[in-house]
């Protein structure tokens, strides 16, 4: 009997480790012939103040493009609502909004991006376009027209571009005298609020935006499409500084260009783009204070590249899949507990779920919750033995009483300030109120100390599966490696031929050991 | 200090092991209902002339409660239900006073009480999964005068640990006022240990802790005969016939008038038996399994036979007669 459990465990292992190794050695882009790579770890931290009214924060997200993969995207939202808008030709977008937003949140955006350095050679026999808005099809027009900030059509800028270019025609040499142009006559000062393309040409100083614009400006005004693009230049640490830098269309690609940082015609492997065209990163109403954040960290796990990974489904089912990937998780920890320690619990997935509802409202206040709702159950419980009500209504009647209990809560919590009890979402509530009918039918069976023993034993178990899951290295890993379950599958398959002795009952046959003198066995 | 591996040193037997290499193989699914279903046990016992205590009626439905007051003829009698775990839901009532009844413990009961009390039953509140059950009314046992000295406030009864047929292990379970008259150490019974080729009672066990003395009256636990303790031996040996099941618990009583009458089976023994015989289960399944196959199909004279034989292999016993 063992040997067969054994074996078939090894099996689920080994099938786990091969699909593994196979997608970490044949998975993902990384096997491709690309050296310079760089895989990063980045997380958007926005410390938001409210200011009692209605809030939205808009933050542009990052998108795959040639050179950079964007995967492992992590939403941590505060409970204020968030979407995602996506649409193919405008910027990929989060959106937050609260309908009354009174005192801190913190938003956290956390991915992992895998970014190629790219050179280009932008071809010799192009020429500049003598009619661009017949040339370029209708869709590139906005990158030809003058902008708010990108005036290209000012005589100021069209004077500058004659006295740059000349009479010349041919793209490439047309690009590369307005980039030594900008480069030569702008000095680089770094300052509050970028300047836009004629205030940058007039005073020649300017940072990474004005510089962008003005670059940009005299591109369009020559006929070039052009447009700023946008991101975070990578290194370790933490900053708040973001960076622009400017794309041209030259023979059907977009061509990257960075004049401030002298990178002409290719673009580093820590140039992580955010947003394309002349845009804010972050956009906000109804906040008092905003502050933000990028921590910058090394990732070391690539991205896996498989269609029937869970990197594939959209980004709100990956958070579902992610929720459910713990639950195996959390029954391993349970199975443990209950045979091999032997704390009593509430079945199987009682403790599960209370780690699941602990996550999305604290601990400290998942056990304050639950404490009251189980001391509400249990004071009524003996209130309704003297009536001798059945069964099944007098259940009915101690959820009641649980749900005024909550309300009850609330209104006072309410009334006395306490703003984040509003906070908690109906899931975790309903998962401890359920905990209720749980109790009373174990008061019923095996009294009310085993009842109170059977509440702390998955209050305790909840509480470990709830600082297993809240590991990130076990959610990260299990979703980029849903085999993991098998491995999971073979070890509860062990588990459950474990016949030694639980550690509670080294407790319960404790008297034993006092006959240790009297037999020697 | 509390030894970290009983189970090499007392041969103990740990719910782990117990239910994945006993209760798991040796009893077939399909019995378990038959086991669990109190009404389906005695019918079965009954039909193969195994003695338990006399079925007065079942009440099956919340409508047939009213055949309920019928018990306005009975002085004394007990309330099961049918599927009540861990002496879980037993109603005893001793004594009829006017219209009201007498529990064990002295409180008086009228019709409503009982009523409601029946009704909780037929709506699973005893029940294992609480699923709808059945109610009972059966011949209240009178317990022995052996026990008159330890009996609190009820009938004690006496679990055998039948194994593959063969008697295994076998204590005695003495009611307490904690128990409210129950015999279920999880309710605070006292089990005590009983040599089991005599039938006299060793030490006690109390929640878990080991006692000498009886907690409500402090009489001394050791030194009890149990009355009619070969023909029990017998009958539990030949109950295996009727019920294969390799791993379980018969629960006896001892009536004043009937003899030994079985009460319940148990398709899962507790382990505090093994507190109560200050020995581990582990040696004696080990002793018997070293017949080899086939045990099971061995008579009932046999299969006591090599109970007796597995005692005397056993440790605690061969020390006794080295004494």
């Amino acid at each position: 009997m063992n040997r067969k459990v054994y074996l078939f465990a090894l099996l689920l292992i080994l099938a786990a480790a091969a699909s593994i190794s196979a997608k970490v050695v044949h998975g993902g882009h990384t096997v491709s012939s690309e050296y310079s790579r760089h895989l990063w770890r980045i997380n958007m931290t926005m410390n938001i103040t409210g200011k009692g009214s209605r809030a939205k924060v808009r933050l542009t997200l990052p998108r795959d493009n040639a050179r950079q993969t964007i995967y492992n995207e992590h939403f941590e939202n505060d409970e204020m609502v968030f979407y995602v808008r996506e649409r193919p030709d405008t910027n990929r977008i989060g959106f937050w909004r609260s309908e009354l937003l009174d005192g801190r949140k913190t938003l956290q955006y956390t991915f992992s991006a895998q970014l190629k350095s790219l050179m280009y050679d932008i071809p010799k026999d192009a020429h500049l376009s003598v009619e661009p808005f017949k040339t370029y099809p209708v869709d590139f027009h906005r990158w030809l027209e003058p902008s708010e900030f990108i005036q290209s059509k000012d005589v100021i800028i069209r004077r500058h571009l004659k006295k740059a270019i000349g009479r010349e025609k041919n793209t490439a040499a047309v690009i590369r005298k307005l980039f030594d142009f900008v480069r030569g006559q702008v000095r680089y000062r770094s300052e509050k609020g970028s300047k836009d393309a004629k205030e940058t040409l007039k005073k020649l100083t300017a940072d990474c935006g004005g510089q962008a614009r003005l670059f940009c400006a005299l591109s369009r005004a020559a006929g070039i499409p052009s447009r700023l693009a946008g991101g975070i230049i990578l290194t370790g640490g933490t900053k708040n500084t973001t960076h622009v830098w400017v794309e041209n269309y030259v023979a059907g690609k977009w061509i990257p260009f960075d004049v401030v940082n002298d990178h002409y015609a290719s673009i580093p492997n820590h140039y992580l783009e955010l947003y394309r065209g002349d845009y804010y990163l972050f956009k906000y109403v109804g906040l008092s204070k905003f502050e933000y954040f990028f921590f910058i960290d090394v990732e070391n796990m690539p991205p896996v590249d498989n269609r029937w990974s869970l990197y594939a489904l959209p980004i709100h089912f990956q958070a579902f899949a992610k929720v459910l990937l713990l639950i195996p998780m959390g029954a391993l920890v349970v199975a443990f507990c209950r045979s091999v320690i032997g704390i009593p619990t509430y079945g199987t997935f009682g403790p599960i779920l209370l780690a699941l509802a602990f996550q999305e409202i604290s601990l400290q206040m998942g056990i304050f919750f639950l404490s009251v709702v189980v001391l509400t159950g249990w004071v009524l419980r003996k209130i309704l033995d003297h009536l001798k009500i059945l069964v099944i209504p007098r259940m009915a009647i101690i959820l009641t009483m649980v749900v005024i209990a909550v309300l009850a809560m609330m209104v006072v919590g309410s009334y006395f300030g306490a703003k984040n009890i509003f906070y908690i979402s109906l899931f975790p509530m309903i998962i401890i109120t359920w905990i209720i009918e749980r109790f009373s039918v174990t008061q019923s069976e095996d009294g009310t100390l085993a009842a109170f023993q059977t509440s702390l034993g998955t209050i305790a178990v909840a509480a470990a599966v709830y600082y297993v899951i809240r590991m990130h290295a076990v959610r990260i890993y299990l979703f980029a490696f849903p085999e993991i379950l098998l491995i999971i599958m073979a070890l509860l398959l062990v588990l459950g031929r474990y016949t030694g002795i639980r550690v509670m009952e080294l407790w319960r046959f404790r008297e034993l050991n006092r006959l240790k003198g009297k037999t020697s066995l | 200090m509390i030894c970290l591996n009983p189970k090499k040193k007392f041969g103990l037997l740990g719910m782990n092991h117990r239910n994945g290499w006993y209760t798991l193989i040796r009893n077939p699914r399909r019995l378990y209902p038959l086991v669990d279903d109190k009404l389906k046990t005695k019918e079965c016992l009954e039909s193969h002339q195994l003695p338990s205590p006399e079925l007065y009626f079942s009440i099956n439905h919340n409508f047939e409660l009213k055949f309920l007051r019928e018990i306005k003829f009975l002085k004394e009698f007990v309330i099961k239900p049918a599927r009540g775990a861990e002496g879980r839901g037993i109603l005893v009532l001793v004594d009829k006073v006017g219209t009201q009844w007498k529990k064990a413990s002295g409180e008086l009961l009228s019709m409503d009480d009982i009523e409601y009390h029946v009704s909780n039953i037929l709506a699973g509140l005893y029940s294992l999964g609480g699923l709808d059950d059945q109610a009972f009314i059966e011949y209240r046992v009178r317990s022995h005068v052996a026990f008159r000295a330890v009996a609190f406030q009820g009938v004690p009864d006496i679990r055998v640990i039948l194994y593959r047929g063969v008697p295994l292990m076998c204590m005695l379970r003495l009611p307490t006022k904690e128990s409210d008259g129950k015999a279920n150490l999880h309710q605070g019974a006292v089990g005590a240990g009983l040599n089991m080729l005599e039938g006299i009672t060793m030490g006690g066990v109390h929640h878990s802790l080991l006692i000498d003395r009886h907690p409500d009256t402090q009489v001394p636990i050791a030194g009890l005969k149990v009355p009619f303790w070969e023909s029990m031996l017998e009958t539990a040996a030949k109950t295996y016939e009727v019920f294969k099941m390799g791993y379980i618990g018969i629960d006896f009583v001892i009536d004043q008038i009937l003899g030994p009458l079985i009460l319940e089976l148990n398709a899962r023994p507790g382990l505090s038996i093994q507190l109560a015989n200050r020995e581990g289960l582990l040696p004696r399944l080990r002793a018997v399994d070293a017949y080899g196959a086939g045990v099971e199909e061995l008579s009932w004279e046999r299969r006591l036979e090599i109970s007796r034989e597995m005692l005397h292999k056993t440790s605690s016993f061969k020390k006794e007669t080295k004494a």
